[in-house]
């Protein structure tokens, strides 16, 4: 009320001073804080002191003043600005070009004070507008920050629990490495023994020369062998030890029924060697015991190795990853971690974009196939307020060389959403993210003019 | 906008950057030029018959006869008014008509009597008038010389090379052999039964040259490759009529400089073609053209100016189907050796040029424009095609462009830019995204879902919006376009009858048929506000790719064997581009009831498409040689009659440096149309996005331009009224001034402004000619004083835009700039007063409304003229009214003296003082505010 009132008096106030037509005119365009420059009624000194001219000359609509000085009220200086003061809204410059251009700006319609354009004055309805928005604003701005607040406790909350979750992984890490000391010391324990066993063994194998196996195998010794001589030496090894089967024994001789011995170095010998599903009957039988235990230990103890090295690096990699996003700027009270994990969508036309923050940014198009368009890189805006964009890069490579990339600009909301998506340039995005941990506790938005 | 995205993507895969010349003909690959060419100079098989002369008071015709084979044709000649010679060659019995070009003359060129001077048998001489100007006409062989006093201004078939490949028979029809059967027994009859009285002359000859029949026969037998048939790449041309080219030799004695024959990305004085392709004229959709070659592109105007310092004529070759034009130069060949020797042995041949012109179908219909002097040319050309269209004023501002703005809210964004940086712009334009699905007259109902409410939100600034409308029409049922040109059949046609369809951005499209009148009112009548929805009166229009670009055509574009009614493809290719301009420019008007000018750019273009409206050099590329060469194009367009010429500022194609965005606003806005433009795969490029000190370098050119409107507006209407070129090359003002021939890095505006753009990366000065031996230019940013014929060497730094004003010129300017030109019009202008050597200088103030057809009688135009210390304003047409609120605010009158008191009388007799201020430094004397109406008369008195 106190409001309205002040207003009616100066539009009287102003309204008599339009009167004395003269004086008002050299008042045009100039706000207040200028006005001093102005009160010397027989000569104007140009604000940047190049000239003094008389003081009809000031708003006589002749540019004379470099600086456009003398000239606020009219469109004559090409550096001139006039002066809006738009009782009831905020009070502004334009450019002296705008003033009786046709065009309303100044919404007190002060610009237009001598062309066609019917102006109305609309700065109280602007004011209505402005304060009603300024007042959404802070009521979101309010709601945002509380909201802020809780995030910012949960991010507290989430940061110790990750912290936490941190130091778990890696007390976890450490029990592991000492298990994987403890399972290396033991399977190179184990590895000893099997060598100085197989050590012994490989030195009873290694007589084992074809020559001496062919002997071994020519029970007749007749410098050949036979099938029934096979048959009778070597067995098929399949869960228990096989009789071979005549086919068998000849198909192992090449499919003829004698061998002699150069034939035997080029062809069984070999399938001896390499095939051990068929051996020399008495040799498994003679296999060490202890070997064979000692080999089994040892398995069981590489396998057992592998499983805790596994976990180990699994294990590190959660660590690094963990690491990773505690590395991540979340903002000076951890406000943007709750962002992490979450994604978020908005439907365009026929895309689809999902921004899932500190990762990456997708586009889905309804036929289907989904584009990056960049993933995280950094925050990006002003110094004053880094947090106030973000970059996501190197998404898919676009026809024209270069890769897709988007940024991210967050405004304060009082929920957390995509507001919109926009291509400026081909592959180049531009998000409108809402959320309440965007909300700067601000001062006072730059007060509307409603009182002098 | 952008060509073929086929090809876009194969080039682009293929990794290169520049023109698939595969993809479009050389000579060689073009049979009609590949036989034309192989034709060469001799002695003419042609004889004209004297006995069939006919002389009446508007015509001579007489009968030409090719020895060879016996074919006739029928030679007109006239004289027409204003200075030039038209000279017609048809067959004289076609066995079907041969297309001859309608709709570019303006009307049918009023002709002036003819009178014969002598004849014997050799030939006759005729008088073209008063001025001892003759034609001889030499009858065996045939040829034209065109004489003043003793010397050849320009000679025709003097090197034999006309040639008419006249309609013919299939051989291999059953047609042709009763046809030819008939006839050979007809002959026989005729040879039996001759009497002298038939053709004596022609009897004679087969008399005495019995084999000469025999061998005519044996001629007609051979058939060439490609008569009836030619293939390139994939695709056949049917040729169902054969062969049908028509050619001529031209040449000019004691000429070395030949200009014109646009579009070719190429020197603006042409250069001979003896070692290469000649120039081609083929209205072609080229992706990323190739800088100084002669292969054809979007337009073609076969007009070619010569000039030396004595004389300008020029050739106007009215012809639209492909064209080809030889150049050759007795002294382009020769090396310095060769030219001394020359003078050592004595020789005194004189430099001469030839010049050839080839064109695939139609007749030969020449006017020979014999000046004498360029704006003669100028004037002459004008009256047989017209001038350029007046536009409305806002077109001369700047238009921002892009492809593409991408919904309203971007519209509107830019638009706010603009405020927020304080850059003045008159239209911001969409490409073809704005379209629901590619179909002009659309909207896409998202991004655009309320054009009006965006057209009212830029008509509340005073600014206006350019929409794209490309002449091929999506094949879709549901498209009312679509259907309503299929129903009336107004679809070009396929060889085989059907609609003609082929592949562009829509995918299938059809191609209406805009040589017909009755389609070419329809379109018009698409731009009603109630047919085309959304469209408002600030909405002009774009016409592109109506080269028209077909993407899987031959040489991307219309097979020539499509047909427009009776006619082939063939004959019109080079019409099409501007029939669709000037339908489009009809509909604008009507849309107004005949009240509003319109605006309309065009890609392709012809002879006369001055008419209706501007052009642009097409899809160039962000390099600093494209932006050289925008000059010599755009020259070359206004030295034949399109003076609304611009290029993409900034560079279509790829992304400018801000070096190169810079310099090229500061060309643009010295030229023309001034345009930037950017390919849709390019970063943003709005003049903001640089850094503040670029931003303020582009506010400061696109200001320049602004507050130069006034002078802009006065060429646009000179050009308007004269047909002469706004952007001209020097030699056009300084025409006896051989230094100025070849310039091709600096160009005047109208007469007064001398434009040296910087074109150079890293430039720190620039060197310009300043022409005219008694004659002072002024720096028009500094006001120092330049002599004339001299080369100045200017420092320059990022902001320089190097322009002077010659002394003798009066420019009118207003220097209130403001959002835009609408916003400026009752704004007060400041006069520059440049004095000469003798203290004089004269200018001229034009205004109008700005924007309707009332100019026509209702406009202000007035001689500002200084002498004797006397500045006066005088009305230069009295019977026209208008009325302005616009005044004089200042008078700037650069080297001048001081005056002791400065008076202004104005008409009604009263006189006061002015107040002034004089800068005896630079010799510059401001008047301030002497406040006159600027329609009024006054005199300004320095005393």
């Amino acid at each position: 009320m106190k409001l309205l009132f002040s207003c009616s008096l100066l539009l009287f106030i102003t309204a008599a001073c339009l009167c004395g037509s003269a004086a008002t005119r050299k008042l045009r365009g100039i706000s207040s804080s200028y006005k001093r420059f102005y009160r010397e009624r027989r000569s104007f000194l140009c604000i940047d002191g190049s000239r003094v001219i008389p003081f009809e000359q000031v708003n006589d609509d002749y540019c004379d003043c470099e600086d456009g000085s003398d000239e606020p009220g009219t469109s004559a200086c090409p550096r001139g600005r006039f002066y809006c003061t738009n009782l009831g809204f905020r009070p502004h410059y334009i450019p002296s070009s705008r003033v009786n251009d046709g065009i309303c700006d100044c919404c007190d319609a002060s610009d237009e004070y001598n062309s066609h354009a019917r102006c109305q004055n609309s700065c109280w309805n602007l004011g209505q507008r402005e304060r009603a928005y300024v007042e959404g604003q802070m009521r979101t701005l309010d709601e945002g920050l509380q909201l802020k607040q809780q995030l910012i406790e949960e991010g507290v909350l989430l940061w110790r629990e990750k912290q936490a979750q941190l130091r778990e992984l890696q007390q976890v890490a450490e029990d592991l490495q000492i298990k994987l000391e403890e399972h290396r010391r033991r399977k190179q324990e184990v590895e000893q023994t099997l060598k100085a066993l197989e050590a012994g063994d490989t030195r009873v194998r290694g007589k084992n020369s074809s020559e001496s196996t062919f002997r071994l195998l020519d029970s007749n010794k007749d410098g050949s062998l036979s099938v029934e001589e096979l048959q009778e030496k070597l067995v098929l090894v399949q869960e228990e030890e096989l009789l071979l089967s005549e086919e068998e024994a000849v198909a192992l001789m090449g499919g003829g029924r004698q061998m002699d011995l150069p034939m035997f170095q080029h062809s069984l010998w070999d399938v001896l060697n390499t095939e051990n599903r068929v051996k020399i009957r008495g040799i498994v039988d003679a296999e060490d015991p202890h070997l064979k235990a000692a080999d089994t230990a040892a398995e069981r103890e590489a396998s057992s190795l592998k499983k805790v090295e596994e976990a180990y690096d699994t294990i590190n990699m959660e660590i690094s990853d963990l690491r990773k996003k505690l590395t991540i700027d979340y903002g000076p009270d951890w406000e943007f971690l709750f962002l992490n994990s979450q994604c978020y969508q908005l439907n365009v036309y026929e895309y689809t974009y999902n921004l899932c923050p500190f990762n990456q940014v997708t586009q889905k198009s309804t036929a289907g196939s989904e584009v990056s368009l960049g993933r995280w890189g950094m925050w990006a805006g002003t110094p004053k307020n880094p947090y106030s964009q973000m970059v996501y890069e190197n998404g898919e490579p676009c026809w024209q060389g270069g890769s897709r990339s988007t940024t991210v600009t967050l405004t304060c909301g009082t929920e957390t959403a995509l507001c919109g998506v926009k291509e400026p340039s081909k592959c180049q995005y531009i998000i409108d993210f809402q959320t309440p941990v965007a909300c700067q506790p601000v001062l006072k938005q730059r007060g509307i003019h409603s009182e002098l | 906008m952008a060509p073929v995205l086929v090809l876009w993507l194969a080039v682009f895969l293929s990794g290169t950057w520049a023109v698939d010349k595969g993809n479009f003909k050389t000579c060689d690959q073009s049979s009609f030029c590949k036989r034309q060419r192989a034709l060469k100079p001799g002695e003419s098989p042609y004889r004209a018959l004297l006995e069939t002369m006919e002389l009446t008071n508007t015509r001579l015709t007489l009968q030409l006869i090719n020895d060879n084979n016996k074919v006739r044709l029928l030679l007109e000649l006239y004289r027409l008014q204003g200075n030039m010679t038209r000279v017609k060659i048809n067959e004289l019995k076609p066995l079907k008509p041969r297309y001859e070009v309608p709709d570019v003359l303006i009307r049918e060129p009023p002709t002036e009597p003819l009178s014969l001077l002598s004849q014997d048998e050799n030939g006759v001489v005729l008088s073209l008038g008063a001025e001892s100007q003759r034609v001889i006409l030499s009858a065996r062989p045939f040829r034209l010389d065109i004489m003043e006093g003793r010397d050849v201004v320009m000679s025709l078939n003097s090197r034999g090379l006309l040639a008419f490949e006249h309609l013919r028979m299939r051989k291999d029809t059953f047609s042709y052999k009763v046809t030819s059967t008939v006839a050979s027994v007809w002959n026989n009859i005729k040879r039996v039964f001759s009497s002298s009285q038939a053709d004596p002359e022609a009897e004679k000859k087969e008399e005495a040259d019995p084999a000469a029949q025999p061998e005519a026969a044996k001629e007609e037998e051979k058939d060439e490759d490609g008569m009836w048939e030619e293939t390139f790449k994939s695709h056949t041309d049917s040729k169902p009529n054969g062969p049908s080219a028509v050619s001529l030799d031209f040449s000019l004695p004691g000429v070395e400089h030949v200009y014109g024959i646009p579009e070719h990305a190429d020197t603006l004085r042409l250069k001979t073609t003896e070692n290469g392709d000649p120039y081609r004229l083929y209205n072609l959709d080229v992706f990323q053209y190739e800088l100084y070659n002669p292969m054809a592109l979007y337009g073609a105007v076969p007009v070619m100016l010569a000039h030396n310092a004595q004389r300008t004529t020029g050739v106007f070759w009215l012809n639209a189907a492909e064209t080809w034009v030889d150049i050759s130069s007795n002294t382009a060949g020769k090396t310095v050796f060769g030219k001394m020797l020359d003078y050592v042995q004595g020789s005194n041949e004189t430099p001469q040029t030839d010049v050839r012109w080839i064109s695939e179908s139609g007749i030969i219909d020449v006017f020979i424009m014999l000046g004498p002097t360029p704006k003669d040319v100028f004037s002459q050309y004008a009256s047989l095609t017209g001038t350029q269209a007046f536009p409305p004023l806002a077109a001369v501002g700047y238009h921002q462009c892009r492809w593409n703005y991408n919904d309203q809210e971007d519209v509107a964004a830019v638009d706010a830019g603009f405020d927020e940086h304080d850059i003045p712009y008159d239209y911001i334009w969409l490409d073809i995204e704005h379209t629901d699905g590619k179909r002009y007259f659309t909207w896409d109902p998202h991004k655009f879902a309320t054009p009006k409410e965006m057209l009212q939100g830029l008509s509340d600034k005073k600014r206006k919006m350019v929409a794209i409308v490309d002449p091929h029409i999506k094949v879709d049922s549901n498209y009312k376009i679509h259907n309503e040109i299929r129903s009336r059949s107004f679809y070009i046609k396929n060889k085989d009858g059907g609609d003609y369809e082929g592949w562009c951005w829509p995918g299938s499209a059809g191609y209406p048929d805009f040589t017909r009148a009755d389609m070419r009112d329809w379109w018009a009548s698409m731009f009603a506000y109630n047919q085309y929805e959304g469209s408002m009166e600030n909405l002009d229009t774009w016409n592109d790719m109506n080269e028209p670009s077909v993407f899987n055509g031959p040489e991307v574009t219309m097979h020539k064997d499509a047909m427009h009614g009776a006619w082939e493809h063939r004959d019109v290719h080079n019409l099409y581009g501007f029939y669709v301009q000037m339908a489009t420019a009809e509909g604008l008007i009507q849309r107004s009831g005949g009240v509003e000018r319109p605006f309309v750019l065009t890609r392709a273009f012809f002879a006369g498409s001055q008419r209706y409206g501007a052009v642009w050099t097409g899809d160039n590329a962000a390099e600093w040689e494209h932006l050289k060469i925008s000059i010599p194009m755009c020259l070359s367009l206004g030295l034949v009659g399109i003076s609304f010429c611009g290029a993409d500022v900034g560079g279509f194609f790829k992304s400018p440096n801000t070096e190169l965005l810079v310099r090229w606003y500061q060309t643009g806005a010295y030229q023309p149309f001034f345009r930037a433009h950017a390919h849709l795969d390019t970063p943003r490029r709005e003049p903001w996005l640089f850094g503040p000190e670029n931003t303020a370098l582009i506010r400061e050119a696109v200001r320049q331009r602004y507050t130069l409107l006034p002078y802009w507006y006065l060429q646009f209407y000179h050009a308007h009224r004269t047909g002469e070129p706004i952007m001209r090359p020097l030699w056009v003002e300084y025409p006896e001034d051989p230094a100025t021939f070849a310039l091709e890095d600096e160009f005047l505006i109208g007469r007064d402004l001398l434009v040296h753009p910087v074109t150079e990366e890293g430039a720190r000065g620039v060197t310009a000619y300043l022409p005219g031996k008694d004659q002072v230019w002024f720096d028009v940013h500094t006001f120092q004083k330049h002599n004339g014929a001299q080369n100045l060497y200017i420092p320059v730094t990022m902001s320089s835009i190097p322009v002077f004003q010659r002394g003798g010129s009066i420019i009118p300017r207003k220097i209130r700039v403001r959002r835009s030109s609408s916003c400026m019009m009752q704004d007060p202008y400041t006069l520059y007063v440049a004095l000469n050597l003798q203290r004089t200088a004269e200018g001229e103030l034009y205004i109008d409304d700005g924007h309707t057809f009332n100019y026509e009688k209702e406009f202000i135009h007035r001689r500002l003229s200084f002498a004797n210390n006397v500045l006066s304003s005088v009305n230069l047409a009295p019977e026209a009214q208008f009325s302005t609120g616009s005044w004089i605010e200042r008078i700037v009158i650069l080297g001048a003296s001081k005056p002791s008191k400065v008076l202004l009388k104005t008409d009604d007799g009263q006189e006061s003082q002015v107040e002034f201020d004089f800068d005896a430094s630079m010799s510059v004397l401001t008047l301030r505010k002497p406040g006159m109406n600027a329609g009024a008369d006054w005199n300004v008195m320095l005393q």
